[in-house]
């Protein structure tokens, strides 16, 4: 009697839930973070997933070296271990510097740093950095950032090192340890780039190809002491790593476990009540419920061990600006006045982890943020509005469009914020049908024109927190992939936007740089290409052990690599 | 004269049995305006003034993840049973909807249980040798399958354009008439020794006509019983599969799935997991209470010990 069975347990656990919910605790950390002296303890990790779908420096896709990544694998340049705007600038990490470009930004060289070596004690040297790289090109290795391909002279079509051992002429080690890139354009936000996994050195003699990722030969201050991939992993420290030749990570914890597979709920229930071990606990990819944020008024307890952060993300509606009806900007305009942003925040998880978006770039000072509503739709939409602009052209009674979202809310483009769009729409005489797409084929659905839907809702994040890849991708017209993989959804082609995208390239300063990405933002808003809907924010819960569990404008999220539980 | 195990009471004396049982008679009103809600939902949502779909983003606190403004989930004039969280939607109209949902799926699959099962049970029982090993085997095999896994293979792999309730029907049914199938077969086996059924066959009538005339009256009183007790069961296991996912898809709403929502909701909004939960005990209790009444009212036995004590 199966259905008995699971009925009564839906009851039980419905009801075991409701008789545990008055969990809170008592503070136990008492003295005040010291970087000098916080080394000690293990610190738990509770996560949903797995922190890398292939924990292979080739194959992470990460933004500044992720989190747990960043534990095994030094890049030639890292984010900045700081708290806020400051923490979302490149720092030297395996080089002496960010890296020295020549006068128009397309050579860049980078020294390592003396005393570099693996766990093996074995020492690091710019061939291995060289080898890293390559890996990341080839077939066998897929899921890296694609710039490389793009901005290395000759690289596009090379095929790995596995298949062609002479390497890429591009990369230049002139001696053990200096490395020269040569591009083929001007990049002034290459040192940004080198902060990716891809820059991890990688010891040839050590590579195991796809097996590679079972166990990663780490650079940083832990090494991998067993790994069951998507259940869990235990991190110890390597030895072969000390402060002295890393100023960026602190390790602090003498072993990190992390466990995965886990329900939302059941993280946070478990970070608040911190019973035992949960008590030096992190999550690297669970915010909070709304169990906790009901909670956050009037438990003050709970309150400080919430870090707030804004990773650099947006959502929006997208739609072919080349396609009927959206060829006509007075129908895009409209449907810009029509959104309700206060019900599609809401769906998104309310005020506390969304705002309102009316610009393409988040409100991040380095992504060159400035704040302007070309076509004001207040907290509710204007509808009247709205219907007023397609009468005018000429959808007096209405238009009918296809919005396709995610199967699951898991990200924050499944049904929840479809539906929300739906409602609103519906009030400006817009009728939207819903088109699930399953998650697992979502993005190759979207990001190909031959199957992309009329509309669909989706998300953009920022692979380093400056403007460009946040915008070329998106909108540069040369950036239109028929082929597939393209994010250009709209089909935007401006060729004044293309001609600033190239000249800001050029720029290697980076407040200077961040101004004229903000211009480009207004500059393309202004033409309605895509419908804004929200940018995220990070609240995520630390166990009541956790100390130093700050936040930076890069990432969001508190850095492993600088919480003590001691 | 006849003896009282073979006394089939007519509707007036069922009626008269039925009333006394104070558990059943307080079931079938519970029953009774579960159906005038799933009936009348759209109706009475229409006189509370609002709908299935609409938002209402001023009745959420945005802040706190959308947690419905106002005590006890929001519960008001305007909104009977409060709203939902995150979107403002009424509750009383989901509620209602889900109402309607959940009825039509258990009658439906319960309906198809018994036919299968009747048919199966009948073939079974007037069939040869062969063929009531054959379908007994069949009928083994539908009752030891793991229904919700079964179903949640089935569910997961037809696509989303077919009609979902009628689809966790005829899922539901098609894989729970084991059941039904061997009580007909065994009162089958019962009945066609019977001397009325050597009498018919011997004034030439057929096996169809045997199973329908002779037969088939005689499966009425076990197999009603016994579907009263399958459509609760029907409801629950409705319940469950849109609890794990499977069930109707949104913008449709069900009991189920508001419970599954209601998972992250229980300790910020104790009443959307109440609601929903109360609904389903209502009318898995109810149901069972009229299916109990039914059986007792039916059951011969019950007629001797009730003769006996009057």
């Amino acid at each position: 009697m199966t259905w008995r069975g699971s009925s009564l347990l839906v009851a039980g656990l419905l009801l075991a839930g409701t008789l545990t919910a008055c969990g809170g605790g008592a503070q136990s950390a008492s003295t005040a973070f010291d970087a000098n002296n916080c080394q000690g303890g293990t610190l738990d990790v509770l996560n949903q997933d797995d922190a890398a779908s292939h924990l292979d420096p080739a194959r992470l896709y990460t933004s500044g070296g992720g989190n747990i990544p960043s534990l095994l694998f030094r890049t030639l340049t890292t984010r900045t271990r700081k708290a806020g705007a400051d923490g979302a600038k490149v720092a030297p990490d395996l080089a002496t510097d960010t890296g020295e470009p020549n006068a128009d930004a397309t050579v860049w060289t980078y020294h390592l740093r003396d005393g570099l070596k693996f766990e093996d004690g074995t020492a690091i040297t710019a061939q291995d950095v060289k080898y890293g790289i390559e890996r990341g090109f080839a077939a066998e290795l897929p899921g890296g950032a694609p710039y490389l391909h793009d901005w290395l002279v000759g690289a596009q079509n090379y095929p790995g090192p596995y298949k062609d051992p002479n390497g890429i002429a591009a990369i230049e080690t002139p001696d053990a340890k200096t490395i020269v890139f040569h591009l083929n354009s001007p990049h002034g936000d290459f040192p940004y780039l080198a902060t990716a996994t891809q820059f991890a050195p990688v010891p040839k003699a050590q590579d195991k190809g796809a097996d590679y990722e079972k166990h990663p030969i780490s650079s940083g201050p832990y090494k991998i002491e067993s790994y069951d991939k998507g259940k869990s992993m235990v991190l110890v420290r390597n030895t072969n790593w000390s402060r002295a030749v890393d100023p960026n990570r602190l390790a602090c914890p003498d072993r990190i476990e992390a466990t995965y597979g886990l329900d939302p709920a059941v993280i946070n229930q478990r970070l608040t009540t911190g019973t035992g071990k949960d008590g030096d606990a992190v999550t690297t990819d669970t915010d909070l419920g709304p169990s906790e944020l009901a909670q956050l008024d009037n438990n003050p307890d709970l309150a400080k061990r919430v870090a707030k952060g804004g990773f650099p993300y947006t959502y929006y509606i997208a739609f072919d600006n080349t396609k009927a009806p959206f060829n006509d900007i007075r129908v895009r305009q409209a449907l810009s006045y029509a959104i309700d942003r206060t019900s599609v925040v809401n769906a998104a998880g309310g005020s506390s982890l969304a705002y309102p978006a009316t610009t393409f770039l988040p409100d991040n000072k380095n992504m060159g943020y400035q704040a302007f509503d070309f076509f004001p739709a207040g907290k509710n939409g204007d509808p009247a509005k709205a219907k007023q602009l397609l009468a005018e052209a000429g959808f007096s009674n209405g238009i009918t469009i296809t919005l396709a979202h995610r199967s699951a809310d898991f990200n924050q483009d499944g049904p929840k914020v479809a539906t929300a769009v739906q409602d609103a729409f519906q009030k400006a005489g817009i009728t939207v049908k819903l088109q699930s797409i399953d998650s697992d084929s979502y993005t190759t659905t979207v990001s190909n024109p031959a199957t992309q839907p009329q509309a669909s809702v989706e998300g953009w994040g920022a692979d380093w927190p400056s403007g460009g890849p946040f915008i070329i991708p998106i909108f540069d017209g040369r950036q239109y992939l028929a082929g597939g993989g393209n994010f250009n959804t709209a089909h935007f082609n401006d060729p004044k936007v293309n001609a600033d995208i190239d000249a800001i390239n050029k720029i290697t300063d980076p407040d200077q740089a961040a101004q004229r990405w903000g211009q480009v933002d207004s500059e393309i808003m202004k033409q309605a290409p895509l419908v804004p809907l929200f940018h995220t924010t990070q609240l995520r819960l630390y166990g009541k052990n956790v100390k130093n569990a700050f936040v930076s404008d890069w990432t969001g999220v508190y850095d492993l690599s600088q919480v003590s539980v001691k | 004269m006849t003896a009282p195990s073979e006394a089939r009471p007519g509707f007036r004396v069922f009626a008269g049995r039925f009333r006394t049982d104070r558990a059943a008679v307080f079931g079938a009103v519970v029953a009774g305006l579960l159906v005038l809600l799933a009936v009348f939902a759209p109706v009475l949502t229409a006189i509370e003034g609002q709908d299935i779909a609409s938002f209402h983003s001023d009745l959420v606190d945005s802040a706190r993840g959308g947690v419905p403004l106002g005590p006890l989930g929001g519960i008001s004039g305007q909104h009977w049973l409060g709203v939902e969280p995150q979107t403002g939607r009424d509750l009383f109209a989901r509620i209602a909807q889900g109402a309607q949902i959940s009825l039509l799926v258990a009658v439906c699959a319960t309906v198809v249980q018994v036919f299968l099962g009747v048919t199966v049970g009948l073939a079974a029982g007037l069939g040869s040798k062969l063929v009531d090993t054959v379908l007994t085997r069949l009928a083994d095999i539908a009752l030891a399958f793991p229904v919700i896994i079964f179903s949640l293979a089935l569910l997961t792999i037809v696509p989303d354009a077919f009609p979902r309730p009628l689809l966790l029907a005829l899922v539901i049914g098609v894989l729970g008439w084991g059941g039904t199938a061997r009580i007909s077969r065994a009162q089958t086996l019962s009945l066609r020794t019977r001397d009325f059924v050597a009498a018919a066959r011997l004034s030439g009538a057929g096996g169809f006509r045997i199973a329908r005339r002779e037969i088939l009256p005689g499966l009425a009183a076990p197999v009603i019983t016994y579907a009263a007790l399958l459509l609760p069961t029907n409801v629950i296991t409705e319940a469950a599969l849109s609890f794990v996912g499977v069930g109707v898809r949104p913008p449709t709403s069900s009991w189920g799935q508001m419970l599954s929502t209601a998972t992250t909701w229980f300790r910020s909004d104790v009443m959307y997991v109440l609601i929903p939960a109360v609904m389903v005990f209502l009318t898995v209790l109810s149901f069972t209470l009229v299916g109990e009444g039914v059986r007792v009212a039916l059951d011969p036995r019950t007629t001797r010990l009730t003769r006996k004590a009057g």
